[in-house]
C-alpha cells in the first residue's frame, strides 16, 4: 500500500518532563516532600525506630490495598473489605481453636475469598451496582462477626502465631517483607500476564475488551475474589501481633484502603492505577497518621487532618499534571 | 434518484436569521472545525454538506447548543450570541431534530412534544396541550397522524421524527437543523417529510438540512454549503445553479472515480464458501438472515439504519444471543456463545462505534493492536513476544509509522488512523472472515480511500470480507455482492453490477411498505387469480421485489429478491412491452398487465404486474392502475 498518513507532530518533551509526566515520579516527590515537612515538625520521625513502626503500619492497609487495587481498575468499588477482615478474623480466631495455625489461616482466607466470589457475581451476572452490593456485604460481614464472636474479642490466640509477623529475614520483619513481595508479585502479574491486561482492559473499555474475545466476566469477578481473600489475610497479620481477634477489627479499613488507590493515582472510572503507586498511597497515608500521632494532634482532630491533607493532595496533582501533559 | 422539485418562494428571501463566522472546535487533538463560515436566512431550507468527518454535525451541534465554539461569532436575529447549553438554544428557537435521540421512549407522545413543559413549576393542563398539539400537526399537515396516547416506544422511525419536529414548533423554534433526517426512512416517508419541510419553510422558518445524499440535497434545498476538513469550502451557493459533479467535487476535493478503483487482475471468487449464515435470529431485532460469503470476496450487508444490519453481525461473532440459525465457518458449525470462541475459529469484527466498541483508551496504540491476540491467546503470560516480527510487518505493509505509535494513545490520532489500527488488530490474527461494520464512519474522505484500497487487499489475499454500510454509493463501489436486510430479514443477494443507490433504496424500504404491497397484490390475485408482482425494471434485466403466485400455474418465473434477464422470466413479452395493455406470451396460457407504479409526486417506484389465465375475463387496465397508484400513495 502506497498511501502513507502524516501523524500528529509529536514533539519530544525534555527528559525532565517525561519524567514528571509519570504520575509515580509526581507521587514520590509528593510522600518526599510530606515526610520533609512532617520531619521538621518532629524530631523524631526520621528515626531508624520510627521509620520501621510506619513500615510495619503499613502493612495491613497496605495488603487491602493491592485487593482494592484491582477491582478500582476494573471500575468498580469495594467498600466491604474492612468488614470482610473483622469477620475472618473472627473465623481465623474460631478456626485457631480447633486446628493448627496454618490450616485456619487457610480457611478464613477461603472464607473471604467466598464472600468476594459472592459480591462479584451479583455485581457482575445479575448486573447490581457495586457501591450497593459491597454496602450490604459490608454490613453482613459486620454483623456476623458481632454474632459469631459473641460479642466479645477473642484472646486465646496461640503465642505461636507472632512467629509471623516477628520473624526476621535479611533484618527485615517478615509482616513488611511479605507486603513488599506482594505488591512486587501483583506489579508483575498486572503488566505481564494476560489476566493483568485483562483487567486493565475491562476497566477502560469492558464492551471492547468483550468484542476482542477477553473473558470480562472472570476477570471482573477475580478482583473482587482477590480483595475479600487479602483482607482475611491482613486480617492474620493484625491477630498475630495482638494475640486477639476483636469483631470490630477492620473498621473504616475501606476508606483508608480507598485513599490510598486513589492517592496513588488510579481512576474511580477504572482502567488507570498501578501497584507502585497504590504503594506510595499506603506509605502517605500512613506517614500522615504517624506525624499527627508524633505532633499529638487529638484523634479527633486527626480526621480532619487527614480528609483535608487528601483532599488537598489531590487537587494539586490535578493542576500539576493538566500542566505537564499539555 | 429523481425527486421531484418542491416549489420556492423567492419572495421570501429576507436578512439572515443566523451568521456564523470563522468558527473553530477542537475535541481532544481533533480539530473538527477550523474556520467554518455559514449563513442562513429566514424562510430557507439550507443544505449542510460535506463527506464523513467533514464537521457538518460538529458545526449543526454548535448551532444547537450542544458543543461550545472556541473561536469565532455566531450572529443570531442580528444580535451576537454564545450559547452555553441547548437550553439556552431552545429558548431563542434554536431546535435540532436528531435521530430518535432526544425523545423519552415511556412516555406519550403528547408528554414529549411538550417535553420542555414538564420541566416548569404548576400544573399541567391537558386538554390545553392537546389541542396545541392538534395544532401544531395540522400546521404540518399531518392531521391524526400521531397518537398522542401512545409510548414514543410503540412509534415507528419517521412517527418519531414528526414528534421531534412538533417538539421543536412546541417551544415556537424559528430555526430548525435537521441531521440526516433520511436516513432510517422509507422513499415514502421522505416525502412526506420534505413535505413538512416544505411547509416550515413557507412559514418563515430557517431550516438546516444535513445530509450527504445529494439527490435529496437537490429536491429539497434552496441554498447550500459544504464543508470540508472543518471548513467551509462553497458559501451558500443557490442550488439552482449547482450540478452534482461542482458539489461532489467541493466535498472531495477532487474527481471521485479513483475512490473505489478497482485492481484490474481481479482475484478469482471462485474460492470455498468461508462463512455461511442459516436463516438466524436474535429476536426481537434480527428475524431470520441468510448469506454465504467465499473466500477472496467482499459482500456488503445494505439496509436502512435500524435494519437490524449490526446486530446480524454481533449475532454472528457472539455478541448477541441467537435465538435461532445456524453460522457455519469453513464448514464447521459456529458456537454463538461469545466473541471469544467467533475469534478462535477465525473470524474478526470491527464495531460500528470505535470510541465505545472498539479502543480501550487506557492502554497504548500497541496494546490495542494486539488485544485480538490477547483474547485468542491461550497462556497465562500475554505472548507478546511471538507476534512482534508480524506487527512490524503490518504496521510497514499499512503504512503506519512504527515506533514513535505504539506508545502513544489512541485518542491522539485521526480516525482514519484509529480506523486503521482496529482493523490491523484482526489482521495480525491471520483470520479467514473479517466483518467490519460502517468502516468509514468519522473517517476523512483522504484516509477513505486508503481504508478501501486496505479491505481490497485483504480479500485479494483470500479473506472473506463483509462490509456494513449505510452509504449506499460506499456499499455498491466496495462490494462484489450485496445482501439487503429489512427489518431483521435478508431479503434480496444481488451481484452489485446489477444494483444502483435508488434501487437499493426501494429494496432496502421497511416492511411496512412492504406489506402495503403486499396486500394490494394479494387482493388483485385473489379476485381475479393469478400472480401479481412488483419490480424494478431497467434495459433488459428486473429486480423483483415482491412477487404474489396464487395459481402456479402462472408463476412468473422470479422471486421478491431475486434478478433476473428478462428473457429468461416467462413473461417476455410483457415485461418488454410495458404500454398499459394486457400482453399475452408466446407460449399462450397467460396474459399480464405491467403498469408504472408513481408516487404522488411523481418519483419513480417501479413497476406493478398482474398475470392472469389467458381467455378468461380481463379487468379494466384503468382500475388496476388507480388501485396500484392509490396503494402507492401510502407507501
Amino acid at each position: 500500500m502506497a498511501t502513507t498518513l502524516a501523524v500528529e507532530p509529536s514533539s519530544r518533551p525534555p527528559f525532565v518532563k517525561k519524567l514528571a509526566r509519570r504520575l509515580e515520579v509526581r507521587m514520590i516527590l509528593l510522600a518526599i516532600a510530606i515526610a520533609a515537612c512532617l520531619s521538621v515538625l518532629s524530631p523524631y520521625f526520621l528515626t531508624h525506630s520510627n521509620i520501621f513502626n510506619m513500615l510495619d503500619q503499613s502493612v495491613v492497609i497496605g495488603i487491602i490495598a493491592v485487593g482494592m487495587t484491582f477491582v478500582i481498575l476494573t471500575g468498580g468499588i469495594d467498600l466491604s473489605v474492612g468488614s470482610v477482615a473483622g469477620l475472618t478474623g473472627i473465623i481465623l480466631g474460631l478456626a485457631v481453636q480447633q486446628m493448627p495455625i496454618v490450616p485456619a489461616i487457610a480457611v478464613a482466607v477461603a472464607a473471604g475469598a467466598f464472600i468476594g466470589l459472592i459480591s462479584g457475581l451479583l455485581i457482575n451476572v445479575f448486573g447490581l451496582a457495586a457501591f450497593v452490593v459491597t454496602l450490604g456485604v459490608m454490613a453482613i460481614a459486620r454483623s456476623l462477626a458481632y454474632i459469631f464472636s459473641g460479642q466479645t474479642a477473642i484472646s486465646n490466640i496461640p503465642d505461636s502465631m507472632q512467629n509471623i509477623v516477628y520473624t526476621s529475614v535479611f533484618g527485615i520483619p517478615s509482616n513488611v517483607l511479605f507486603l513488599l513481595v506482594l505488591y512486587a508479585l501483583a506489579w508483575a502479574y498486572l503488566t505481564y500476564t494476560k489476566g493483568g491486561r485483562t483487567i486493565y482492559a475491562v476497566g477502560s473499555n469492558k464492551e471492547a475488551a468483550r468484542a476482542a474475545g477477553l473473558n470480562t466476566l472472570f476477570y471482573s469477578v477475580l478482583p473482587y475474589v482477590l480483595a475479600s481473600a487479602l483482607s482475611a489475610v491482613a486480617v492474620t497479620f493484625s491477630i498475630a501481633q495482638l494475640l486477639s481477634a476483636d469483631p470490630l477489627m477492620g473498621n473504616a479499613l475501606e476508606l483508608d484502603a480507598i485513599a490510598a488507590v486513589v492517592i496513588g493515582g488510579a481512576s474511580l472510572y477504572g482502567g488507570r492505577g498501578s501497584m507502585i503507586g497504590t504503594l506510595i498511597g499506603v506509605f502517605i497515608m500512613v506517614m500522615i497518621r504517624n506525624g499527627l500521632n508524633l505532633m499529638g494532634v487529638s484523634p479527633f482532630w486527626q480526621g480532619t487532618a487527614i480528609g483535608t491533607i487528601i483532599i488537598v493532595a489531590l487537587l494539586a496533582e490535578r493542576l500539576v499534571s493538566s500542566r505537564v501533559n499539555r | 434518484m429523481s425527486l421531484a422539485a418542491f416549489d420556492r418562494s423567492p419572495e421570501l428571501v429576507t436578512a439572515p436569521l443566523l451568521t456564523m463566522r470563522g468558527i473553530t472546535k477542537t475535541f481532544d487533538r481533533t480539530r473538527a472545525l477550523q474556520g467554518a463560515d455559514f449563513e442562513l436566512r429566514e424562510g430557507e431550507i439550507h443544505g449542510l454538506l460535506g463527506a464523513n468527518g467533514a464537521g457538518k454535525s460538529t458545526l449543526s451541534k454548535v448551532i444547537s447548543g450542544h458543543h461550545a465554539f472556541d473561536e469565532g461569532e455566531m450572529i443570531y436575529r442580528g444580535r451576537e450570541i454564545r450559547l452555553r447549553g441547548t437550553r439556552d438554544a431552545l429558548n431563542i428557537g434554536i431546535a435540532i431534530v436528531m435521530q430518535e435521540t432526544s425523545l423519552v421512549p415511556d412516555l406519550t407522545v403528547l408528554e414529549n412534544i411538550f417535553l420542555p413543559e414538564l420541566g416548569r413549576p404548576g400544573r399541567l393542563n391537558y386538554g390545553a396541550l392537546r389541542q396545541r398539539g392538534e395544532e401544531i400537526l395540522e400546521s404540518l399537515g399531518q392531521q391524526d397522524s400521531l397518537p398522542f396516547d401512545w409510548d414514543v416506544r410503540r412509534l415507528s422511525s419517521a412517527q418519531k421524527q414528526l414528534v421531534e419536529i412538533a417538539k421543536a414548533l412546541g417551544v415556537q423554534a424559528k430555526l430548525l437543523i435537521f441531521d440526516e433526517p433520511t436516513a432510517s426512512l422509507s422513499p415514502g416517508e421522505v416525502e412526506r417529510l420534505f413535505d413538512v419541510m416544505a411547509r416550515l419553510r413557507d412559514s418563515g422558518r430557517g431550516l438546516v438540512f444535513v445530509s450527504h445524499r445529494l439527490e435529496e440535497v437537490f429536491a429539497i434545498t434552496d441554498r447550500v454549503t459544504v464543508l470540508r476538513e472543518g471548513r467551509t469550502v462553497m458559501s451558500a451557493r443557490e442550488t439552482g445553479d449547482l450540478t452534482q459533479a461542482e458539489l461532489i467535487r467541493a466535498m472531495v476535493g477532487s474527481e471521485l472515480g479513483a475512490i473505489y478503483a478497482r485492481n484490474e487482475e481481479a482475484p478469482e471468487i471462485g474460492g470455498a464458501i468461508a462463512l455461511e449464515v442459516k436463516h438466524i435470529s436474535a429476536l426481537p431485532i434480527v428475524r431470520d438472515v441468510s448469506f454465504s460469503v467465499r473466500k477472496g470476496e467482499i459482500l456488503g450487508l445494505g439496509g436502512l439504519v435500524g435494519a437490524g444490519r449490526s446486530e446480524t453481525a454481533e449475532a454472528i461473532f457472539g455478541l448477541r444471543p441467537r435465538s435461532g440459525g445456524e453460522v457455519l465457518l469453513d464448514g464447521k458449525p459456529l458456537k454463538g456463545n461469545s466473541p471469544k470462541t467467533a475469534i478462535r475459529a477465525g473470524l474478526g469484527f470491527v464495531a460500528e462505534d470505535r470510541r465505545t466498541q472498539n479502543i480501550i483508551p487506557d492502554l497504548s496504540v500497541k496494546e490495542n493492536l494486539l488485544i485480538a491476540h490477547l483474547g485468542a491467546h491461550r497462556g497465562f503470560f500475554c505472548g507478546y513476544g511471538a507476534r512482534a516480527k508480524r506487527v512490524d510487518e503490518l504496521l510497514a505493509k499499512l503504512g503506519l509509522p512504527g515506533d514513535r505509535l505504539l506508545d502513544a494513545s489512541m485518542l491522539n490520532f485521526s480516525g482514519g488512523m484509529q480506523q486503521k489500527i482496529i482493523i490491523a488488530r484482526w489482521l495480525l490474527l491471520e483470520p479467514s472472515v473479517l466483518i467490519l461494520d460502517e468502516p468509514t464512519k468519522g473517517v476523512d474522505i483522504g484516509t477513505r480511500a486508503s481504508i478501501y484500497a486496505m479491505l481490497r487487499d485483504i480479500a485479494a489475499e483470500g479473506v472473506a470480507v463483509v462490509v456494513i454500510s449505510s452509504d449506499f454509493e460506499e456499499l455498491l463501489g466496495l462490494s462484489d455482492r450485496v445482501v439487503v436486510v429489512s427489518d431483521g430479514r435478508s431479503i434480496a443477494d444481488l451481484p452489485s453490477a446489477m444494483l444502483d443507490e435508488e434501487k437499493l433504496t426501494l429494496l432496502a424500504a421497511p416492511r411496512t411498505s412492504m406489506a402495503r404491497n403486499t396486500a394490494l397484490l394479494n387482493d388483485l390475485t385473489r379476485e381475479h387469480g393469478g400472480a401479481g408482482f412488483w419490480a424494478l425494471i431497467e434495459d433488459d434485466s428486473l429486480i423483483c421485489l415482491n412477487a404474489v403466485v396464487s395459481d402456479p400455474a402462472l408463476d412468473p418465473g422470479f422471486r421478491a429478491g431475486e434478478a433476473r434477464r428478462l428473457s429468461e422470466t416467462r413473461l417476455p413479452n410483457a415485461l418488454a412491452q410495458r404500454h398499459g395493455a394486457f400482453v399475452a406470451e408466446a407460449g399462450g396460457g397467460r396474459t399480464t398487465l405491467v403498469v408504472p407504479m408513481t408516487s404522488p409526486r411523481g418519483h419513480d417506484l417501479g413497476w406493478v404486474g398482474l398475470t392472469l389465465k389467458e381467455g378468461g375475463t380481463l379487468p379494466a387496465p384503468e382500475t388496476i392502475k388507480s388501485r396500484i397508484d392509490t396503494m402507492a400513495a401510502t407507501l
